[in-house]
This record gives C-alpha cells, structure tokens and sequence, in this order.
C-alpha cells in the first residue's frame, strides 16, 4: 500500500478525477483505475473481485425482491463464503484433517498448493456478507453495478480495509457530484502524513528495536521477552492504525468518507470497549452478523455469556489467518469477553463493589489490567 | 412501549430495586447496562412488539436510552 505506485496512482488521477463532472463517471473511472491497481499487485485477485461482485449483486437483487424469502440470502453467503474457505482455508483443513491420521482416509485429498490466495479476499468476503444481510434485513437496496463494484474494488481501502458498509458508501457514489472541497483534500493529505509517520515512524522502529529479541528468544530472559510483546503490542496498533489512517486520508482525497477504524484502543477500560475501539469496522461486523445472530439460537446463559462470544472471537481470529495460533488468540479474547460479563453481573449484584469501580483509581487500574490483557493476547496472534 | 421497556430493563439488568429510570436514563454510556445486553433487548422488542430490530441499528449509541430505543423501533 505505501508504493509509489499507490501514491502515482493518486497523483496522476486526483486532478482529472475531479474534473469530471459527474459523480457517476467518476465512480466508472475510479473502478477502472482500482481494478487495474488490484491487477498489478495481484492479478488472480481481479478476477476474483469482478466474478464475487457480479454473484453478490446478482443475488443481491434476487434478496432485494425477495426479503421474506431465506434461500437467496443463504445462497448468496455460501457463495461467497464459498470463496472464501476455497481460495483460504482448504489447505488449513487438509493440513488439520492429516494431522487427525484417523481420519484422513475418509477425507478426499487436493493439490492445495495449486490454489493461491488472491489478496484482499478476506475484506471483499465480508464487505460482501454485509451487503446480501443488510439488503435482507431492509437496511440498503442494491444500487447500479458499476457503484457495487466500486465499493468493492476501492483501491484505498482494498487491501487493508477498514471494511466499510455498502449502506454507508452508496449514499455518496450515489450523489449527483460530491461537492469539491479544501477541506477534504487538507484532511486527507493529514490524515495520510499521521499514517505515514505512525507506520514508518513509530511501528517500523519499533519492530528494528525488537527483532533480535524475536529471532533468538532464548538468548533474552523472560523480562526481555516481556518487553519485547510489549513493543510488538505498540507496532501491531502504530502500523495497522496507520494504514487506517492512509486509506481514510486517501479516500477522502476522492471525497469519500470511510468510516474509522481506531479510536485509542488501549485507553479501553475493559475487553468490550477495547473491541469497540480496535479495528472497528471488523469488530462491528462480527457484532453484527456473528454475534448477534449466533446469539438467537439459544438464551440459555451459559450459550449467550461463555459459548457465543468464545465462538465470534475465535472466527474472528480465524478470519485473519488459516492458523490455530490466530483462533486461539481469538479464543483468548473470547474468554476476555466472556469474563466481562460474568464480572458485569457480579458487580450489579454488589452495590459496594459498584460504588468501587466509580472511583477513579479503578478506571486507571482498568486500563492498564485491559492493555495488559490484550499485549499478552498477542503472543498467540505473532 | 416505553413502560414495557423499562420494566424490562429494570428486571433483566438492574438487579437494584431502588434505582429509578426513566425515558432519558443513559443505560450504557452510564454505565447501567453492557452492550452484551442489547442481545436481549432485540430477543424482547421481537417478542413484545413484534418487531425485529436489525443487528446494525443496534448499538451502545442508538440504544441508550428507551426515548432511542423507541425511536429506532419505530422506524421498523
């Protein structure tokens, strides 16, 4: 994402972009240009976005006729989510099936190391998700394809997210003209300095400082160790916050507005807050689509407080790699969410431990309990 | 509506009798409620009102106090 060839792509088009008249044949443009942007990186990955879009909008406006009806919604997340374990998990499952060696045989084997994982599938899958869902639920009506495929093509935010929702982005490729302004060209180019400096500034060195401690553990003691989570704890929010920060900036440059994706997530005072404000965008997809719905099938306590978050957070942790080490970090936080909980109804229950948690040392002891919390979280993810 | 929600509320989540609510209580941002409980606030408005609130239009924002709630149920 931080090329040249990223940063020439948008100084050659922002001037001509905003030339055009017509918000609908800059939409046409911009696509143009991210789908050639995707081809360069990736070029399995093009035909992967103009195949998935073209599915998620036909089935879109089959559910967009039919919201009563489950089969198009169910068909249209298969689909897609088809993709997704094809292109991304197969080889994880075989690799899992194998090492179950009484099993295998039932199993049918792949030539996994064929397929490989075109970029941005993870972001598209799910942006995808959200469409078909919201289209059910009445929250968005299918637009024109060219919009549709914008939305999932947007070079800025194609292969670092955040995963923004179509409900929000059709509203503005819909306009007649997005109104050029200073003001968003300013905010943009800030917003884009902010994350160059958190990514190549602090996080960059940050990883520099830590990397030998990372390649020969044994070497550092315990304390080193410690010190060296601690760093990666910082790279991991300085470099993601700051790619964030560049696909806001850059987006802006073209007069979109996408939604954020960090707000100062270890100032949280607790695992659920710490989840509102760490990649935003994901987390409230899996609010949203996960959560909730897994949520329905039973209100049977030990289901809703201990079972549905451990299961949100570990697909959570899934969807960032086809590890066990991602799902148990998942899982980590799930028990996290879990336990908040368990200790929300215990302190509704204690109106002096109530009392206590009002106080201001509490809320400092929080914060750094919850950071504590989520930098020994991250030995599972690295 | 509002009544039904509030009874709600006060029996599901404030396990303190003496604390009194109204209309314009802030529910999570105070701290009353945790936004896990909106899980059972969405299961209640379907069964009580027949209406079922989509999982987006539900968050510690829209739903924090009833005079929201009310407003996002009724959009539906």
């Amino acid at each position: 994402m931080i090329s040249i060839k990223f940063f020439g792509l948008i100084i050659l088009l922002l001037v001509p972009y905003w030339l055009i008249p017509k918000q609908k044949i800059r939409n046409v443009v911009l696509g143009i240009v991210s789908l050639f942007y995707i081809y360069t990186l990736d070029a399995n990955a093009l035909w992967v976005v103009v195949a998935l879009s073209s599915f998620s909008y036909l089935m879109g406006i089959l559910i967009g006729k039919n919201p009563n009806q489950k089969i198009p919604h169910i068909a249209g997340v298969l689909g897609v989510l088809g993709a997704l374990i094809v292109f991304k998990y197969l080889g994880f499952l075989e690799a899992t099936l194998s090492s179950l060696s009484g099993l295998i045989g039932a199993f049918p084997r792949f030539n996994i190391k064929d397929i490989i994982l075109p970029l941005g599938i993870s972001y598209i899958v799910f942006k995808h998700i959200s469409y078909l869902t919201d289209i059910k639920w009445g929250l968005v009506k299918p637009g024109r394809f060219g919009d549709f495929l914008l939305y999932s093509s947007l070079f800025t935010i194609f292969v670092a997210g955040p995963i923004e929702r179509f409900e929000r982005f059709k509203p503005q490729a819909e306009q007649h003209r997005i109104p050029f302004c200073w003001t968003n060209i300013d905010y943009g180019f800030m917003r884009i300095v902010f994350g160059m400096f958190k990514k190549l500034v602090i996080a960059d060195w940050i990883g520099y400082f830590t990397a030998p401690i990372w390649q020969n553990p044994h070497q550092y003691g315990v304390w080193m160790g410690l010190i060296a989570l601690l760093g990666y704890s910082l790279q991991i929010y300085f470099d993601f916050a700051g790619y964030s920060d560049i696909a806001i900036g850059t987006s802006r440059l073209f007069g979109f507005k996408i939604m954020e994706n960090f707000a100062n997530p270890y100032l949280a005072p607790s695992i659920s807050q710490f989840w509102r404000r760490w990649h935003i965008s994901l987390s409230d997809w899996i609010r949203d689509y996960l959560f909730f719905p897994l949520s329905g099938f039973s209100t049977k306590k030990m289901w809703v407080m201990f079972f549905v978050p451990v299961i949100a957070m570990a697909l959570c942790g899934l969807w960032h790699g086809a590890a066990w080490h991602f799902i148990l970090w998942g899982v980590w936080h799930g028990i996290g969410l879990s336990a908040y909980q368990i200790w929300n109804s215990i302190k509704r229950k204690n109106k002096q431990l109530a009392k206590a948690t009002k106080a201001n040392w509490y809320y400092y002891l929080a914060v750094l309990t919850n950071f504590s919390f989520v930098t020994l979280g991250w030995w599972w993810f690295r | 509506m509002e009544e039904k929600l509030i009874e709600f509320i006060k029996d599901e989540f404030l396990d303190d009798p003496d604390i009194v609510i109204d209309i314009d209580t802030k529910l999570i941002s105070g701290g009353m409620i945790d936004s896990f409980s909106l899980v059972s606030l969405q299961t209640f408005i379907e069964a009580e009102f027949g209406k079922k609130i989509p999982a987006p239009r539900i968050t510690a924002q829209s739903f924090d106090t009833v005079r929201q709630m009310v407003q996002v149920i009724n959009q539906f």
